[in-house]
């Protein structure tokens, strides 16, 4: 009796680390596949209000256009006519990728249009513009 | 092998951003268009005009943001192929802009092109 109790104790100390290793493996599978490598703008600007925006996955370059006409783009400011080699350079990394504008609401629709033109000689054919989706409230 | 799991799992929280912007689809006019035109008259363009001040003209009348869809539903019962093109001025606001593709879609007005004056 008492050596049937102490059996199954001899041999492996501490816990067992299989269940463990299987839950971190699943969680690394999810934050791997789940990570998009979004280029972020870095700078927040008052965006239009629209009914029917939609998301979209492939939209992962952001450039910003503040109400003044500067150009933000992967959290740092740029110059309009570095723009298109930037653009180049991400299209080659990622060719799948389209770009999003995020425009500030008092921004010059002029300026919109030489960024999408910009971007399209750049190599991205795919541009859209950023809303705020105004049936969601504040 | 623990260890290095560990460091990626915690690497890709780190990393992971969850940001997602929703977004308007819209196009630019193409230089060689006059060569691929349409030319039936019913398939034309709904041409809609942001001038500087932000007012809006369709069809040569200015009429109120909110009334940019009636407008656009009113032209496309009877051009129903017709897409919109927005010819806006340099300095007209982009909410402005986003206000009339916006009102466009809703329309269900799908091929909307975006164009400035020079």
């Amino acid at each position: 009796m008492q050596s049937r109790r102490h059996a199954p104790e001899s041999d492996d100390h501490g816990i067992d680390l299989a269940p463990m290793l299987d839950f971190m493996t699943n969680l690394l599978i999810f934050f791997i596949i789940t990570t998009s490598f979004v280029k972020e703008a870095g700078i927040t600007v008052l965006k239009p209000k629209a009914m029917t925006p939609e998301a979209r996955d492939n939209g992962n370059i952001m450039i910003a256009i503040t109400e003044n006409g500067d150009l933000w783009m992967d959290r740092q400011q740029v110059d309009f006519r570095r723009m298109r080699s930037i653009v180049e350079r991400l299209a080659i990394e990622r060719p799948d990728d389209s770009v999003v504008i995020l425009a500030d609401k008092a921004s010059k629709a002029g300026m919109v249009a030489r960024v999408m033109d910009e971007v399209k000689l750049g190599g991205i054919s795919e541009v859209y513009i950023a809303a705020d989706n105004a049936s969601e409230g504040e | 092998m623990l260890d290095f799991v560990t460091n990626l799992l915690i690497f890709f929280i780190i990393t992971a951003v969850f940001v997602k912007e929703v977004s308007l689809e819209v196009s630019r006019p193409r230089g060689e268009m006059t060569n691929e035109q349409d030319n039936d008259p019913r398939n034309a363009a709904i041409p809609i005009s942001v001038l500087q001040d932000g007012t809006i003209w369709v069809d040569n009348r200015e009429v109120d943001v909110r009334a940019v869809r009636a407008n656009v539903e009113r032209i496309k019962a009877v051009r129903p192929k017709a897409g919109v093109l927005i010819v806006a001025d340099q300095n007209a606001p982009t909410g402005i802009v986003v206000d009339v593709i916006d009102a466009s879609r809703l329309a269900h007005v799908n091929n909307i092109t975006f164009s400035t004056g020079q």
